[in-house]
């Protein structure tokens, strides 16, 4: 995937997502809450995930703080897995290179991990999830 | 702030520190000085930066791509004929979190013996709370000469053969890490365990400063006394020693090591960039927690 912004742009994407975050804060029905990242090396999130129960998402919100591509980058994840409903498989499917197409590799350069932060720690904050659901669903005899 | 006030902090090296006034005096001065942002936010440049300064980013210009080492000497030589450095330039270093990174760049350039340095006191959150001026232009400046200077690991950088024979004397070593880290409580981020290391703790007999109590809230250094109320009161250094500094990659502990060397006037301190991320995944190197 090519960006289809100029560098400007996407610049101004990233800034005008950390002015106005997407989906930002806790959750308090969430049924798994993961923390990623270092406050003090590139920035930190915590996830907070509610699922359906039935592999799909019922609510996705997260907090935290960092530089502009780390919190830029979690508030663009987090809105595109909300507006297109994404599912538990579909998020655990997203390409991390594609994300670091989307926003550029012109601005990301040696910074992948900022720009992954937000969905590397949603990936493990779904892996939490359907490890949660496993253990505590009934086994039954086949 | 003035340079007054600087002055009444009562530092060993005043002159490595100018005001935000000092430096809103100086933008067009640009023959002598060199005003260099250097940020942990990469892009906070893109976005507005102090006029006439010129960015220069730890990760894309300051490392070696392939070794993990700083860039060698003929790229040094090359970065600064770009910026419009010369060898006699005074670079005056700004940047966000407390100067942090600004601190990190320069203890870089020391390295590569460029001794005209100084900083922003209260960096780039400074600038931006008094209202001065931002621009997004970015400047250009006729390519300078520099010659390819040497690089002197020795009296500023500490590798792991040091650490090892500063242990066996008990030197005093500080890491300045956040408390949870030299605890040993945290690690590394979900999916990225290169970022991290195979254990948590710290170095043993290292003193725990986290490096950003050197700075107020408005993130202007403390004053002499204040800086030695906490590293020689509470850490129990003294100058005169011979003091290793260290966090996870060598960044936040520049930023220590400016604060004792500079404002303390600390004649040997060396700031252990392998950090936590070499020792802590070390073969047999001794762990406390």
């Amino acid at each position: 995937m090519e960006p289809t912004l100029d560098r400007k742009s996407r610049v101004a994407l990233l800034v005008e997502h950390v002015e106005s975050p997407r989906h930002k804060g806790a959750l308090e029905s969430a049924d798994v809450v993961v923390p990623g990242g270092s406050p003090e090396c590139g920035g930190s999130v915590t996830v907070y995930l509610q699922g359906d129960g039935n592999g799909g998402v019922e609510a996705l919100t997260w907090t935290g703080q960092g530089d502009t591509i780390s919190m830029g980058s979690t508030s663009i994840v987090v809105d595109r897995i909300v507006s297109e409903k994404l599912t538990m498989d579909e998020i655990l499917a997203e390409d991390y290179d594609q994300l670091v197409d989307l926003i550029g590799r012109d601005i990301i350069r040696n910074r992948k991990r900022h720009a992954t932060l937000g969905l590397s720690t949603i990936k493990a904050a779904v892996r939490q999830y359907q490890k949660k659901i496993r253990t505590t669903q009934p086994k039954t005899r086949s | 702030m003035t340079e007054q006030e600087i002055l009444d902090k009562g530092y060993a090296n005043p002159d490595a520190l100018v005001s935000t006034q000092w430096v809103a005096d100086n933008l067009d001065n640009t023959e002598n000085y060199r005003i260099v942002e250097s940020d942990e936010d990469v892009l906070l440049y893109d976005i507005g930066h102090v006029p006439n300064s010129v960015k220069i980013d730890w990760v894309e210009d300051l490392n070696d791509p392939l070794m993990r080492d700083y860039l060698d000497p003929e790229h040094f030589a090359n970065l600064m004929a770009e910026k419009g450095i010369g060898p006699d330039t005074t670079v005056i270093f700004y940047g966000d979190r407390n100067n942090w990174w600004a601190t990190y760049a320069l203890w870089v350039f020391r390295l590569f013996g460029h001794e005209n340095v100084k900083v922003m006191d209260g960096g780039r959150v400074k600038w931006e709370a008094e209202g001065r001026e931002m621009t997004q232009d970015v400047p250009s400046f006729p390519r300078a000469e520099y010659p390819v200077p040497e690089r002197d690991d020795s009296r500023i950088r500490a590798f792991k053969e040091d650490v090892d024979k500063h242990l066996d004397v008990s030197g005093p070593l500080v890491d300045v890490r956040s408390p949870g880290e030299y605890k040993g409580e945290l690690l590394h981020m979900p999916d990225y365990p290169q970022e991290g290391a195979l254990r948590g703790g710290h170095i043993p007999g290292a003193a725990n400063v986290p490096w950003a109590r050197a700075v107020r809230e408005d993130g202007t250094f403390k004053s002499a006394d204040e800086l030695r109320g906490i590293y020689e009161g509470e850490a129990g250094l003294s100058d005169g020693e011979d003091v290793i500094a260290y966090c996870r990659i060598g960044e936040r502990s520049s930023h220590t090591w400016f604060v004792l060397s500079y404002l303390l006037g600390y004649d040997n301190v060396r700031n252990y960039d392998g950090s936590w991320t070499e020792w802590g995944n070390l073969v047999r190197a001794p762990i406390e927690r």
